[in-house]
């Protein structure tokens, strides 16, 4: 025994000084991640400084700027969208575009296949070089040649060329007619968009999309890093901002933003902070929550003032998705039943105070598209389809059609198993809104229950069986892109992964052949309405998924130390009030003080 | 006082065992109090149980936000769960996986515990040596992992049990082997041998009898345990969800932010239930150990 | 104490890891979830991301991380790199090493641990033993009853509470965050008094819950001694009784709350868990719940084979020092 202890002793001492390139990692070793540590930092009063509760470097690697560092170490969404900026913005609620790095961005010919961009003249970079159009031709090469990023895609088969005309000039040339492209992907909204980043710095990197940036790296954006530890995030206002000198915006007035990490700290926890003053905006909260936020303190608004919905409408309605080809889900009268099985206007009054939150369509109501869903065209389909419907018995009876009967437990049941109607969802998001519907449908006799786990997500897009709650993170302007959603170039078959966010995987000819017809229009033509339309009709017809909620951004605004937020009634820029979006930016420096 | 001894001892040769059990009860406070707060959570559950419906117990079976009432005699959530029956199912469930995990966890340490210290050897050290290396996990946070890993719809108040147990038994097997281990050394088991007595005869006939006070303190340690555990697994949203468990109500009504909201009674009620259990089960388990360790007891 | 028991307490120690390491690296295997690319869908939920080719990315990240190699190979590769303590990178903050996410965290945690538990500890222990101690006055004997029933309470719900009664209602203390918004750390004063402020409510919702079984395992480890011929004779020898409670009683009570203080170190961080994240505390508890949440696996096992190393080691530390102690294994 003694033997074999000491041998064993040995043998562990042995193996823990073996070097370990034995078997070391293929990875390559990227550089650390390290706090960021001001070696002083200028006091800056607290009415001069904007805090801000949200989850730093929760989804991101502390110390990356660098908006080519590879996923998912960049976020722009943790104050790295006031240090970078795009050749326009787009204002949702003006329905207008927002000319920033570029002056105009124009397609030159009818047939949406050459666009010319022409760049500000003042535009500078934070080591006061200026912003060419060598640093654009650099950011859209990159995407073409680096698989990795964001909109790779999207550029390597659309685009054909990228030319830099002169210093302030670029020209792209697309493969086919791309109406599309200048909105979608060239213009940042909400949380898409694409950022120039500098030529001269990035091309001196050994691997650009490795390098962290820190508080190194030349950007355009307002505003430096000066710390960034686990529990904040500090950024100064630099003085030399070009978009002063260019007109764009006046002076900011914050010179200091603080992004508090609030880790996982309870939502309550940090409602009651807002309350105290010590934070002025955060994350989007829910119904209940804000509106107690505003009874307590008086100096705190929301969106819509101190009236419910609180907030702003989101890019994202929810759908009940389904995978479309899988039994018992891939028949249309099953998915009529259960979206008859919920009940909107019950939704609407029990989570949300009577406000109009629950939806019949795929995409958000911007003003674009409100107009769009109040065409006679659409009108019509919707008479047609009764999409909203209410009607158990009706439900039932589709059922019924379909096969099932009720068991003892009065659950629908085919071939001894009941109908598994589980719920896919995300706790910190459909909290709420998950359990209700899980229980409507149990109501209706479908066996639901609710799943947040972490492999959520994965069931979705492996196409499980059950009910997938998730957005459409896909029409901002026109209903295009959310219509794209269901055409069968995506439907992935059985055993594949579905692509990001397009998890129906349906696939009809007749539906593809309308896409096919409206993709090269303009969203101003009425042929383009007119199959639209008819698209939507299908959509309804044929349920393919259960449109649920609109989904609402609450975000409290406390005009305690800073006023001029957005809302409803003072839409300043016209963009929406996240200040975690790519527009955060023109958020926080349009603030004003209050004078406290 | 001291006639009543003498006719006590006159009249009763053997006092009756329930007469018994109430005088130690009366010497033993922490025991009686810990049994009493138990016996009454037992009956508010099984009485609940004959009277509410367990629908109530689930989403939208009742309105929603009601601070009690009478209607409400403990008001109902955000989900419009009738927080009284809500109590009651998840009181039942929650005694459930105590007792089920503990019951296991018991029963897997007497079995090993006996086989270690009875036949000794290569088994004994085995079995020491393994549980000795498991001990120093973090059980907990183990449960944590396996919990995490698992598919959600496979999370029932059942598999819940199971991963409570899976690593906790080892406790309950040390004690009862060093138990059983100095059981052996006395005198009337020797005594038993010697009148050749089976190896099975002496375990059930003569060890087992002297060791149920430990088994029974080990079972309440392990069900205290088990409630624990699944308490932290439901709060860290590990647990079966719609299932109105403990930690499930609080962890939701944290979710909801409760407290801010000002539905205070949401939270509180699960959490003085929680206070209740695992601080009933603490006195017993410690008046078991005075009662399982002759020396610990009171002598006044 | 010689060379065969601390080679043999060596061996156990190493044992003890390499059963954590297995249990650790083969039951989330077991499971046929795919953590990156759950990892990847999060991101893609929350919209921080989009990616053109997400299968391509998950498979790529996937021989990063060599899952793409035989079960075997990658237990071997994992066990050699615990041996090195190298757990890895984090899957949510690449390129953040699991052991640099981990030294960041700590000094919160054990700042926050040690204290807590070794306040409580010795509250727990002297006044349990003075429960114990016939000799002690009834109203000090009477100290530890209000700890004894707090003892069953979860800290979480001790944390719920004192976050909604002092820092909801009364006010006095902070909500949360480990020292106030906007300073940055400095060696001074100033800075000390602010992060104390804000250590107040955490510390209070470990110590109230767990002083409670100190107080019972000490009161009933004193009884039994009471009974002890060694301590029958110092009285009869007529030594003072602060000096027996000292030298006779306490010291030898001792013993095995050392061994328990050991485990309770294990223990007491899944409390920290929900703790921290309650009070939003950098700490290793936080760590490790935003790694569940975010499925980070290999900072998942990083965390808790971290602590079951730290324990174990703890443990056997203690088994060495025991002897100073307790005479009678010195002597041995």
């Amino acid at each position: 025994m003694v033997r074999l202890t000491f041998a064993a002793a040995l043998t562990s001492l042995a193996l823990a000084l073996t070097p370990i390139t034995t078997f070391a990692q293929d990875a390559p070793s990227p550089a650390a991640a390290a706090d960021i540590v001001p070696a002083s930092l200028p006091e800056v009063p607290r009415n001069q400084t904007v805090v801000l509760a949200w989850g730093v470097s929760s989804g991101a690697t502390i110390g990356t700027t660098n908006p080519w560092s590879v996923p998912p170490t960049y976020t722009h969404q943790e104050g790295n969208n006031l240090l970078w900026e795009p050749l326009m913005y787009f204002a949702i609620y003006k329905n207008e575009f927002i000319p920033w790095l570029a002056d105009s961005m124009d397609y030159t010919d009818d047939t949406f296949t050459t666009l010319v961009i022409k760049l500000n003249a003042q535009a500078q970079w934070s080591d006061g070089t200026p912003v060419t159009s060598k640093d654009v031709v650099y950011t859209f090469q990159g995407q073409i040649d680096n698989e990795r990023l964001q909109y790779h895609n999207q550029f390597s088969q659309e685009v054909a060329s990228v030319t830099a005309v002169d210093e302030l000039t670029v020209e792209v040339k697309f493969n086919a007619p791309a109406p599309r492209f200048k909105f979608e992907v060239l213009t940042e909204k909400f949380d898409t968009g694409i950022s120039i980043v500098p030529e001269a710095y990035l091309s001196a990197q050994a691997d650009p999309t490795a390098a962290p940036g820190r508080d190194e790296i030349p950007h355009s954006g307002p505003f430096n890093v000066v710390a960034w530890n686990n529990t904040q995030k500090i950024l100064d206002l630099r003085p030399d901002w070009w978009a002063v000198k260019a007109g764009r915006v006046a002076e900011p007035a914050v010179k200091r933003v603080i992004m508090v990490n609030i880790l996982n700290q309870p939502i309550d926890t940090v409602a009651q902070r807002i309350v105290n003053n010590e934070f002025d905006s955060s994350v989007d909260m829910r119904a209940q929550i804000i509106g107690t936020i505003l009874e307590q303190n008086p100096d705190v608004q929301s969106w819509t003032g101190k009236e419910s919905p609180y907030g702003y409408l989101d890019w994202w309605p929810n759908s009940l998705w389904v995978n479309t080809q899988l039994e018992p889900y891939s028949d249309p009268n099953v998915r009529k039943a259960i979206s008859l099985a919920i009940d909107r206007n019950l939704i609407d009054e029990i989570l949300y105070e009577g406000a109009d939150i629950a939806t019949i369509y795929p995409f958000p109501l911007y003003p674009n598209l409100q107009a769009f869903a109040d065409s006679p065209e659409v009108k019509a389909e919707e008479a047609k389809y009764e999409p909203g419907k209410f009607d158990p018995e009706e439900s039932a009876k589709l059922m019924t059609e379909a096969g099932f009967t009720q068991n003892g437990d009065g659950l629908w049941e085919k071939d001894g198993k009941t109908f598994d109607a589980t719920i896919q969802a995300f706790e910190t998001i459909h909290g709420d809104i998950a359990p209700v519907l899980a229980e409507m449908l149990r109501n209706a006799g479908f066996d639901a229950n609710v799943n947040f786990g972490t492999d959520a997500y994965q069931n979705m897009t492996d196409g499980k069986a059950g009910l997938y709650l998730f957005g459409h993170g896909a029409s901002l302007f026109d209903p295009f892109e959310a219509l794209n959603l269901y055409d069968s170039d995506f439907a992935a078959a059985a055993g594949a992964p579905a692509d990001a966010g397009r998890f129906s995987r349906y696939s009809n000819p007749e539906y593809d052949a309308l896409i096919n017809e409206i993709s090269p229009l303009d969203s101003s033509d009425p042929k383009f309405i007119a199959g639209a339309a008819k698209a939507l009709g299908i959509y309804w017809r044929d349920t393919i998924d259960i449109p649920v909620i609109q989904w609402l951004h609450r975000i409290p605004y406390n005009n305690h130390y800073w006023t001029n937020w957005p809302s409803a009634s003072n839409p300043g820029l016209g963009t929406n009030g996240a200040f975690w979006a790519h527009t955060g930016m023109l958020v926080i420096t349009g603030l004003q003080p209050s004078g406290n | 006082m001291a006639s009543i001894v003498l006719t006590a001892e006159q009249r009763v040769e053997q006092p009756g065992k329930l007469t018994l059990l109430l005088r130690y009860l009366r010497r033993n406070k922490g025991l009686a109090i810990g049994l009493f707060i138990l016996l009454c959570l037992a009956l508010f559950t099984l009485v609940g149980m004959m009277l509410i419906n367990p629908k109530h117990a689930y989403p939208l079976s009742a309105p929603l936000k009601q601070a009690p009432s009478l209607k409400y005699p403990f008001g109902t959530d955000f989900f419009g769960r009738n927080l009284l029956a809500a109590m009651v199912v998840g009181m039942w469930q929650t005694a459930l996986i105590g007792v089920l995990a503990g019951g296991i966890g018991t029963l897997i340490g007497v079995v090993l515990g006996f086989t270690s210290a009875y036949f000794g050897g290569w088994i004994d050290s085995a079995i020491r040596t393994i549980c000795q290396i498991l001990t120093p996990i973090p059980v907990l946070l183990i449960q944590v992992v396996i919990a995490g890993s698992l598919d959600k719809r496979d999370v029932t108040i059942l598999t819940m049990s199971f991963i409570v147990v899976l690593l906790a038994w080892m406790g309950p097997t040390l004690v009862i082997r060093a138990q059983v281990l100095t059981m052996k050394e006395r005198q009337f088991v020797a005594v038993a041998k010697l009148s050749g007595m089976s190896d099975f005869g002496i375990i059930f006939k003569e060890i087992l009898p002297n060791l149920l006070p430990f088994i029974a303190a080990a079972f309440v340690g392990q069900v205290f345990a088990a409630v624990f555990a699944s308490f932290y697994l439901a709060v860290l949203g590990l647990g079966p969800l719609r299932e109105p468990l403990l930690g499930n109500i609080i962890w939701a009504a944290q979710s909801q932010g409760a407290f801010f909201n000002g539905w205070w009674w949401w939270p509180l009620e699960p959490a003085f239930a929680m206070i209740l259990i695992l601080g009933s089960l603490a006195l017993v388990n410690m008046g078991l150990d005075e009662l399982a360790n002759p020396r610990v007891r009171r002598t006044e | 104490m010689n060379v065969k028991i601390i080679l043999k307490r060596l061996l156990f120690l190493v044992l003890v890891i390499w059963a954590a390491s297995t249990i650790v690296f083969f039951v989330p295997r077991l499971s046929p979830r795919s953590a990156i690319r759950e990892r990847f869908g999060e991101l893609a939920r929350t919209g921080g991301f989009s990616p053109g080719d997400m299968e391509k990315l998950i498979a790529s990240m996937e021989k990063q991380f060599g899952l793409d190699k035989p079960l075997l190979e990658q237990y071997f590769q994992y066990l050699n790199n615990v041996i090195h303590l190298d757990f890895g990178y984090s899957l949510s903050k690449y390129p953040s090493t699991v052991t640099q996410l981990i030294a960041q965290a700590l000094p919160w945690s054990i700042g926050l641990l040690l204290v807590t538990t070794i306040l409580s500890f010795a509250i727990g222990t002297v006044l349990g033993a003075i429960a114990a101690w016939p000799r002690a006055p009834g109203w000090l004997r009477s100290t530890a009853t209000p700890f004894i029933l707090l003892t069953g309470v979860p800290p979480v719900i001790m944390g719920i509470l004192l976050v909604f009664f002092i820092g909801f209602r009364l006010k006095w203390l902070p909500l949360g965050g480990a020292y106030s918004v906007g300073i940055v750390p400095t060696f001074s004063w100033t800075f000390f008094f602010d992060l104390m402020r804000h250590q107040i409510l955490p510390a209070l919702s470990l110590i109230l819950g767990s002083v409670g079984g100190w107080v019972l395992s000490m009161r009933g480890m004193g009884v039994t001694i009471q009974g002890e011929d060694y301590v029958n004779f110092a009285e009869h020898k007529g030594l003072t009784g602060r000096r027996i409670f000292r030298d006779y009683y306490l010291r030898n009570a001792m013993l095995p709350q050392v061994t328990a203080l050991a485990l309770a170190l294990g223990t007491v961080v899944t409390s920290a868990i929900i703790v921290e994240g309650l009070f939003g505390l950098p700490g290793v508890g936080t760590l490790l719940n935003l790694a569940i949440r975010a499925n980070d696996f290999p900072v998942i096992y990083g965390v808790v084979l971290f602590i079951t190393i730290a324990v174990a080691t703890l443990m056997t530390v203690l088994e060495f020092i025991y002897p100073l102690l307790d005479p009678r294994i010195r002597n041995q």
